[in-house]
């Protein structure tokens, strides 16, 4: 069948087609050509088993064999027998690819390196849909079921990486979908032997139709005036046209790294279920703070983004500070970034690769190297702790200095200036603004912590936070950030890993879920000093900074730091004695947080969540026409609405969900004896039925409604009994009687809209045609008989 | 040119009660009882024919005319005849005939040589049932008085006006097949009477029992009148009293202007069949004994009372469609409710 060959490269080259977005979220080229191979073979499969004869079904079966003998030839591991046949442990081998690939995607922003998991679920998901595909446009000669394909196809790469998927990737799947469309209808056209113009022609096979240029016409017009909607609707901000320009301009690179969005990887980490060690850290400090990883400093109304690290130095410049110096041996679990986590003030770092120091942020970031390379890596570092005296009196970052305008630049919200303007009033100095909008954050403020919130830091979601009081610490640091920014004082927002957990007396480890924002705030003199505002409750490895609480007052049980890891520390060298203070007795610390944490910290962990019974109504879903149906019976059987109408409505719809014809042109009379046909033993029903439908509707004294219920309930027994049982299953969950109410209301709609456009037509030739006439006729007023 | 006159008051006495308490509205009992005898005494005579036979008293009730067109020798003059004897009232009968003139129907003012002035003679019209025989064998002219008395219920002759008795139905026979010598009726005038009926063969048991029971005697001899002239105005009286529901005259309407809109028509009914059809449902609910009708009584009169005023497109008649298939072809289509929104 030379029709269905050509219909299967058809149906390959339009996948193919689609998949050119995936350019946008993959580095190089490298994953197209098993891709594009797995496409051709499946193709190949299922036309060779069209070109056997076989059905359907025995075509599916042969491109879903050729997709697993891909998949065990490609990502076998040589677990297969003969390459080829899959064994068990080929099945191990791939549950541990799709666990990486899963890993990989939440934890890597695109573009991502096409190679082991993910490229597993790549070509696993192609191949699927290859099948399905193929099986919409081939087998099923469905095309416009391919639509589905390809939207799914587009899909992908748009809800993966929304920043580096440009707009203009829509237009191949688009015109492929045309190609789709336009070929099976020549396909189905040129069945008939000659193809037939509008103009009474006859046109060759091998030429093409003289209607096909108004058919190509329209169908470009279609394209562009999708773009051009496209580009003009106004979409979401992190839809595809606001990267038009950033698209076209920087190539895709949204961020100055091009790599990784911090806000994304942070979200993705802490609300990823299972979690993943990220680091392991052995370290002299007996009570390591957080690591920072990005500076956050770039404010505009779409939230904080991250520093452009366009002033690197060597690391050479990095200076001792001298005095408490520690050293962390940190081992890379399963970390890639293009930065290096470093604790408090580095003094000396020794790593594998190119890496580099934004001396402003004190960043260290990689010159063409990835932590992806990096095994473990040495730091010597200091952790400087200002006393909360030394901050009371320090002034804030010089509003002559060069780095103030990027420090305290904020996009103007008079919404957030008002709640700013009364939490901070009676602050004078920078610590005061500080602490208080740390109170305005705190728990005792009803601040909670919850990961069940959108993770945008735009202008609306920080007022959304402010108002509902429920965030994380995405949340949390934003708006102190922001907030402090709005009270004039210099502030960042930091993305590292929080503390960890210790495993073994100086060792810790750093999971998925350590992943951690927090603030940090200039002071002239002691310079860049960290603050966290999210509750410690929320955050498992939190850390409390003693600097963060007004010199006189000590005890404030809402920011207790929860302590899971930190409680039981001895006071140290570094925090020395204002850490000792602050701790609070450890009976304190053991009771509340700890519940907190239980419905802080472990939520996103249960298997369970309230959301799932979100999806119960989705179950109820296919009885939904049923539901409705008995809904409509009862109401009409009511006694209170009950007439003679209602109850024949009702066994009319009966009879139409049990496939019995009663045209409309049947008087109640012949119509129940069509019914009583139907059902023999309730012959009296139909009969009481359709005479006290006709005494209601032609009779002056109406129709008595007493015993109609009755015999309506003896006619749907007698239906449901002699129905065969498809038709009493579709009578159930299918009733043709609302299909037809809902397919009637469209009707009327649409007939109605085409009446509409009917009269704007004539309108509009009338209003064309009125000056010509009246120039032909030479009279004036014509046009008002138009 | 045969002029017959019924036989003068038979002495059958009138087993209905209502005539003896006077003007008193009939019941829908009283009036299908009524009905009911005088279509037993009609089958008495016509086998097998009970439907034709109560359309064609149903068409009487609702002092319209009737047009009965079948092959000769079915017994269309002895329906008329049957009918009329039921009833007692007066029968004249008109064979009509190319030669017949006008003045032969309407009558005509002679000369009395006594009264030395001009007395006016009343034709074959002046009874309560004209039976017109073969009336397409008549000329236009002849047809047209005939018609035109039809219509207004009078007759004005040499500038006098006499009115017709009342009640007054004509029933005409006309041949379909007969071609020469004919003179087919303009749709004009077709459009006066009320409906067109074709009586059909009788069924083989029915011929049977037909030959059965004209062995010794002419039934129709026997016939005795079971109503008389004043009972017959009282049921037209009653029956145009029967309620027509206003989604049951929707119903006439749509069937009527379905014929107007019908691709195989080149003319459809006119609003006088609106009217007649309506009033022939009221006879055939009150015949059955309601006082409101049904779309089941239009649907039975539809094709007798509309489809001979139809003119069909010559493209329909030359292949081979007939004005009944399209009234019921309407009657199929056309909703019995419709429904609002829906044209």
């Amino acid at each position: 069948m030379n029709g269905q060959r050509h219909a299967t490269v058809v149906a390959a080259a339009t996948l193919a087609l689609t998949l050119t977005p995936l350019i946008g979220i993959f580095e190089g080229l490298g994953w197209a050509f098993p891709v594009m191979l797995t496409i051709a073979m499946i193709a190949t499969a299922g036309s060779l088993m069209r070109a056997a004869g076989r059905g359907q079904g025995l075509q599916t079966l042969a491109m879903a064999v050729t997709l697993v003998v891909i998949l065990t030839a490609g990502f076998g591991g040589g677990t297969g027998l003969l390459f080829v046949v899959p064994m068990p442990a080929t099945f191990e081998h791939w549950a541990s690819l799709a666990q990486d690939g899963v890993g990989a995607i939440i934890v890597n922003a695109p573009p991502v390196e096409a190679t082991g998991g993910i490229m597993f679920l790549t070509v696993l998901g192609v191949g699927v849909v290859a099948i399905l595909h193929d099986m919409f446009v081939v087998g099923l000669r469905t095309p416009a079921l391919a639509g589905l394909t390809l939207l799914t196809m587009y899909l992908v790469p748009v809800s993966v990486a929304p920043d580096a998927t440009a707009w203009f990737w829509f237009i191949l799947p688009a015109v492929a979908y045309l190609w789709i469309l336009g070929d099976d209808n020549l396909r189905r056209v040129s069945a008939f032997g000659h193809r037939f113009t509008g103009a009474g022609q006859l046109v060759g096979r091998s030429f093409p139709s003289p209607m096909a240029r108004t058919a190509r016409w329209s169908a470009t017009g279609f394209v562009a005036v999708t773009l051009l909607a496209l580009t003009l609707v106004p979409a979401n901000t992190s839809g595809l046209i606001d990267n038009v320009a950033e698209g076209i301009q920087g190539g895709g690179e949204s961020y100055g790294l091009g790599d990784v969005n911090p806000w994304a990887q942070l979200s993705g980490s802490l609300t990823r279920p299972e979690e993943v060690d990220v680091l392991r850290v052995t370290t002299d400090d007996p009570n390591p703070r957080y690591l920072k990883m990005h500076v956050l400093d770039e404010l505009t109304s779409d939230g904080f983004g991250p520093n452009d690290y366009d002033g690197t130095q060597d690391l050479d410049s990095l200076d001792d500070p001298g005095d408490e110096v520690y050293t962390a041996e940190i081992e890379n679990l399963q970390l890639e970034a293009p930065v290096v986590p470093v604790y408090g003030a580095p003094a000396d770092l020794d790593i594998d690769g190119d890496w580099r120091i934004d001396p402003d942020t004190g960043v260290i970031v990689g010159d063409r190297s990835d932590m992806g390379d990096v095994e473990e890596y040495t730091l010597r570092y200091a952790e400087p702790a200002p006393d909360a005296e030394t901050l009371a009196s320090a002034a804030g970052m010089d509003p002559g200095d060069e780095r103030w305008d990027a420090n305290t630049a904020r996009p103007d919200v008079p919404e957030l200036s008002e709640i700013v303007a009364d939490a901070t009033a009676g602050a004078d100095t920078v610590h005061e603004k500080v602490l208080a909008i740390t109170q305005f954050l705190s728990v005792s403020n009803g601040f909670t912590y919850s990961l069940e919130t959108s993770d945008a830091g735009n202008d609306e979601a920080i007022l959304d936070f402010l108002e509902t009081k429920r965030g994380y610490c995405q949340q949390y640091a934003a708006s102190m950030a922001w907030m402090l920014r709005e009270a004039d004082v210099a502030a960042r927002v930091v993305v590292g890993l929080s503390q960890g957990s210790r495993v073994d007396g100086n060792e810790w480890v750093l999971t998925s879920h350590d992943y951690h924002a927090w603030v940090e705030v200039y002071y002239d003199g002691p310079g860049w000093v960290t603050f966290d505002p999210t509750p410690a409750s929320g955050v498992p490895g939190s850390v409390t900074f003693p600097w963060a609480r007004e010199p006189a007052e000590e005890e404030d049980p809402g920011e207790e730091p929860s302590g899971n890891d930190i409680t039981p520390e001895e006071p140290t060298a570094a925090p020395t004695d204002e850490n000792g203070q602050t701790l609070p007795p450890e009976e304190g610390a053991s009771g509340g947080p700890s519940e907190e944490a239980a419905d802080g910290a472990a939520e996103p962990l249960l298997p369970f969540h309230p959301g799932w019974l979100a999806l119960l109504p989705l179950l109820a879903v296919p009885f939904a026409p049923a539901l409705w149906r008995g809904g409509l019976r009862r109401r009409r059987l009511r006694p209170g609405t009950l007439t003679a109408q209602t109850a024949w409505d009702e066994a009319m719809d009966l009879a139409q969900d049990y496939g019995v014809s009663i045209p409309d042109s049947y008087t109640p009379r012949q119509a129940a004896g069509v019914l009583a046909a139907a059902a023999p033993d309730a012959r009296e029903a139909a009969a009481a039925l359709g005479s006290a439908m006709a005494l209601h509707r032609y009779s002056p004294r109406g129709a008595d409604p007493a015993g109609l219920a009755d015999a309506l309930r003896d006619l749907y027994a007698e239906l449901d009994k002699n129905a065969e049982p498809r038709a009493k299953y579709r009578a159930m969950f299918w009733p043709a009687s609302l299909i037809a109410k809902a397919s009637a209301g469209r009707a009327e709609q649409s007939a109605r809209l085409s009446r509409r456009s009917a009269r704007t037509t004539d309108r509009v030739r009338s209003a064309l045609r009125r000056p010509r006439r009246s120039n032909n006729r030479d009279r004036h007023g014509v046009g008002g008989r138009a | 040119m045969t002029f017959e006159s019924s036989p003068e008051k038979p002495d059958g006495t009138m087993p209905l009660p209502s005539t003896a308490q006077g003007p008193a509205p009939l019941s829908p009992q009283e009036f299908k009882a009524t009905a009911e005898a005088i279509l037993t005494n009609v089958e008495w005579v016509i086998e097998g024919k009970s439907h034709t036979i109560r359309l064609a008293l149903a068409v009487m009730l609702a002092e319209g005319h009737l047009l009965l067109e079948d092959v000769p020798g079915v017994g269309k003059t002895q329906l008329a005849k049957a009918l009329a004897r039921s009833v007692d009232c007066s029968v004249r009968r008109i064979q009509f005939t190319p030669d017949l003139l006008p003045s032969d129907v309407t009558g005509v003012s002679i000369f009395d040589p006594e009264k030395r002035d001009f007395v006016f003679k009343p034709g074959a019209i002046f009874g309560n049932l004209i039976l017109g025989d073969e009336i397409n064998r008549a000329s236009p002219k002849t047809q047209a008085a005939l018609l035109e008395c039809m219509e207004e219920r009078q007759v004005t002759v040499d500038g006098n006006t006499y009115k017709l008795r009342s009640p007054f139905m004509v029933i005409a026979t006309q041949n379909p097949v007969e071609m020469e010598g004919t003179y087919p009726l303009p749709e004009a005038q077709r459009d006066r009477f009320a409906a067109r009926l074709a009586i059909g063969y009788p069924d083989i048991n029915a011929e049977l029992a037909l030959l059965d029971r004209r062995e010794e005697y002419n039934p129709l001899d026997a016939l005795r009148p079971v109503a008389d002239a004043e009972m017959i105005v009282r049921m037209i009286a009653a029956a145009r009293a029967v309620h027509l529901a206003p989604e049951l005259k929707r119903y006439v309407v749509d069937l009527v202007a379905a014929t107007r809109t019908n691709a195989q028509v080149r003319l459809g009914a006119s609003p006088r069949a609106t009217l007649q059809l309506l009033r022939c449902t009221q006879v055939l609910a009150a015949m059955d004994g309601r006082d409101f009708a049904l779309p089941d009584d239009v649907q039975q009169l539809a094709v007798p009372v509309l489809a001979h005023r139809l003119i069909p497109t010559t493209e329909t008649t030359m292949g081979g469609g007939d004005t009944k298939a399209i009234v019921s072809d309407i009657l199929r289509h056309v909703p019995v409710v419709s429904h609002p929104g829906r044209f």
